[in-house]
């Protein structure tokens, strides 16, 4: 007779009844969900560099939401300036990718599908993907050729 | 049997996944992405790739009002 009746599927959806002030400029959020942010997680990070540097320096004085708005506002911005950027150029390799991300939970089984979006987006958009913290003189794990750990099983 | 029982789960699981393997090895931000992709698909297995988010998004999240105390 009762039964959990789940939130998410309701037929009035939550919303919130506090939403931002006025006076806080407006900026359209970001409609990537996790697999292809993942795959383009990499180059986000090549090309929004200064800007999320910015947003972290901030966030580390004071973690207050209210504080980095602004600098918040320029990662959004940045991260939909490639985003875009990555359609217009690089749409199917990126949707492949993508696709096999969300099939397999890790990287390794989707090295193929990486290596071809790493070679059109550095062609087309000049971004490299780099891992920090690699140890020097080893080659980075994404262009290992076999490497030694391959996919986990579930 | 174990054959017959095995296909049904497989296909009962990925039926509610979309048609996709069941995610294995969730850590609390995948599940937190998870979420996500829900406030901004209705499935929590959906995916898009829009620079834009739809309006609905701005406003939908539950965070603020969650009391975890």
């Amino acid at each position: 007779m009762s039964r959990f009746l789940d939130p998410a599927e309701s037929s009035k959806p939550y919303t919130d009844p506090t939403p931002l002030p006025a006076d806080v400029p407006k900026v359209k959020e970001l409609g990537v969900t996790s697999a292809p942010l993942k795959s383009a997680a990499f180059f986000l990070g090549a090309y929004c560099k200064d800007y999320n540097e910015d947003f972290m320096l901030c966030k580390a004085e004071n973690p207050d939401p209210a504080h980095c708005l602004k600098e918040g506002r320029r990662v959004t911005r940045c991260a939909q300036d490639l985003i875009t950027k990555l359609r217009e150029n690089c749409l199917s390799e990126f949707e492949k990718h993508w696709n096999c991300l969300e099939n397999n939970n890790q990287y390794y089984p989707c090295r193929k599908d990486e290596r071809v979006l790493n070679k059109c987006v550095f062609e087309k958009l000049g971004l490299v993907k780099t891992i920090p913290g690699t140890p020097e003189g080893k080659t980075p794990i994404h262009e290992v050729k076999n490497p030694i750990y391959t996919g986990v099983q579930k | 049997m174990f054959g017959a029982a095995g296909t049904l789960l497989n296909t009962s699981k990925r039926l509610q996944n979309q048609g996709k393997p069941v995610r294995h090895g969730l850590d609390a931000w995948d599940e937190m992405m998870m979420d996500r992709d829900r406030r901004l698909t209705g499935h929590k297995r959906g995916q898009a790739a829009e620079p834009y988010a739809p309006e609905e998004f701005e406003t939908n999240s539950a965070w603020y009002t969650q009391r975890t105390a």
